[in-house]
């Protein structure tokens, strides 16, 4: 168990959130810009405020967003929005890995730091 | 949104071989396509996200990364990022350009700002660094050798980083240049573990400043998603030829880059409407 609970192993974990993180959402965008081409015929961008992520809190924005990719309801601009979604919870969950590694290893001081930092984005999240 | 991803690209791959990343460069060009510069930084913002994962990915792994220095510091660029932020969903675009021509001056300071010497030698650590275990070593490829480090002057290189992270927030971009510095002038890092764990920490500063634009709706999926891609794919790329390209070169073609930029936003910030 202590071998396992290396800061070698936390780092490896860290680096395979990310590099899996970059390659799903990089992977979603594209997929997404081919469909909206598809869809629409060209590749105009639009400003409008329906083409902007928004709505309630993060949280709920891409639990909604996961739900109607289950439910089958594809929209172009829902891969689009998935795969920016799918981006920005990357480096969040590589820093809830940190809280939990901290936390299981028993460091008191880091658990803490990165623990504030979770907090702070978790809040800054859930604001809108 | 093809003319953005081929942007994107050259944006991306220029950003890799200058240091200046893709977002410095990109919200200039977007401007000049007529772009309004609140969604031009928001969309950068995102965009940063994914470049700075992709690439640190590899420096954590291969462990030149300082994992717990990254951790200490993000608590502060966070605050300041969330501020920057909340700043610009608020100002008169206009002023936009102003500062971000004013911060663009400021990476002159890192061509010359360089430390000399290889290694830091000698730092005396202090009490508050070396109660956060702010240490390490890793190996070095070019020196062939296991490299030893500590850090010092833990308090001020937090406030630093707050001054960068509001600068990133602010302009969406990662203020790489100027958290390198810190690292190196302050914290006396050796340089490598520098650059990697300024990398490192620019994902969650860039996540912070993009969570007040989604909050703000100023995040266009149709201008973030081809930046996304592109940007990645320029600086994969980037980061393959730069160790082939000369020194002097990249340094020709950093000044022409940040000259080109600087007087293009104070233009645009003059004759905007």
């Amino acid at each position: 168990m202590k071998k396992l609970l290396s800061e070698e192993n936390l780092e490896l974990t860290i680096s395979y959130i990310l590099i899996i993180g970059v390659i799903a959402s990089v992977a979603m965008e594209s997929l997404g810009i081919l469909s909206y081409y598809y869809t629409n015929g060209d590749f105009g961008i639009v400003f409008q405020p329906q083409y902007a992520l928004r709505g309630s809190d993060f949280f709920s924005y891409s639990a909604t967003m996961l739900q109607n990719l289950i439910l089958g309801s594809w929209t172009p601009f829902q891969i689009l929005a998935l795969g920016i979604i799918v981006l920005m919870i990357t480096p969040y969950m590589r820093v809830l890995a940190s809280v939990i590694y901290f936390g299981l290893v028993r460091n008191p001081k880091y658990l803490v730091i990165t623990a504030f930092v979770l907090i702070i984005l978790t809040a800054s999240l859930l604001v809108h | 949104m093809l003319t953005v991803l081929v942007i994107s690209i050259f944006a991306g791959l220029l950003g890799a071989l200058t240091g200046l990343g893709g977002g410095s460069i990109m919200t200039p060009i977007l401007v000049q396509f007529g772009v309004p510069v609140k969604y031009a930084i928001a969309a950068s913002m995102v965009t940063i996200i994914a470049t700075s994962s992709g690439s640190a990915a590899s420096y954590v792994k291969e462990r030149i990364t300082n994992v717990k220095a990254a951790f200490y510091l993000e608590m502060f660029t966070i605050i300041g990022a969330i501020v920057g932020a909340t700043i610009t969903a608020f100002i008169q675009p206009r002023l936009l350009y102003f500062f971000f021509a004013g911060f663009l001056l400021t990476s002159f300071y890192g061509l010359s700002g360089h430390l000399k010497e290889e290694f830091p030698k000698r730092v005396k650590q202090d009490r508050f660094s070396k109660w956060l275990e702010l240490q390490g070593s890793y190996y070095d490829q070019a020196a062939r050798r296991k490299v030893s480090y500590k850090m010092t002057n833990a308090h001020l290189g937090g406030l630093g980083m707050m001054v960068a992270g509001l600068a990133a927030g602010m302009l969406g971009i990662g203020a790489g240049a100027f958290k390198v510095s810190i690292h190196e002038l302050i914290l006396r890092m050796p340089s490598k573990v520098s650059s990697t764990t300024s990398n490192f920490i620019i994902g969650i500063t860039a996540l912070a400043g993009a969570s007040v634009y989604f909050a703000s709706g100023l995040l266009f999926v149709g201008l973030a998603a081809p930046m996304a891609v592109g940007t990645t794919i320029g600086a994969v790329a980037g980061g393959r030829v730069l160790n082939r390209i000369p020194n002097r070169i990249v340094r020709y073609l950093f000044l022409a880059i940040v000259l080109v930029l600087i007087v293009q936003m104070l233009y645009k910030g003059i004759t905007l409407q």
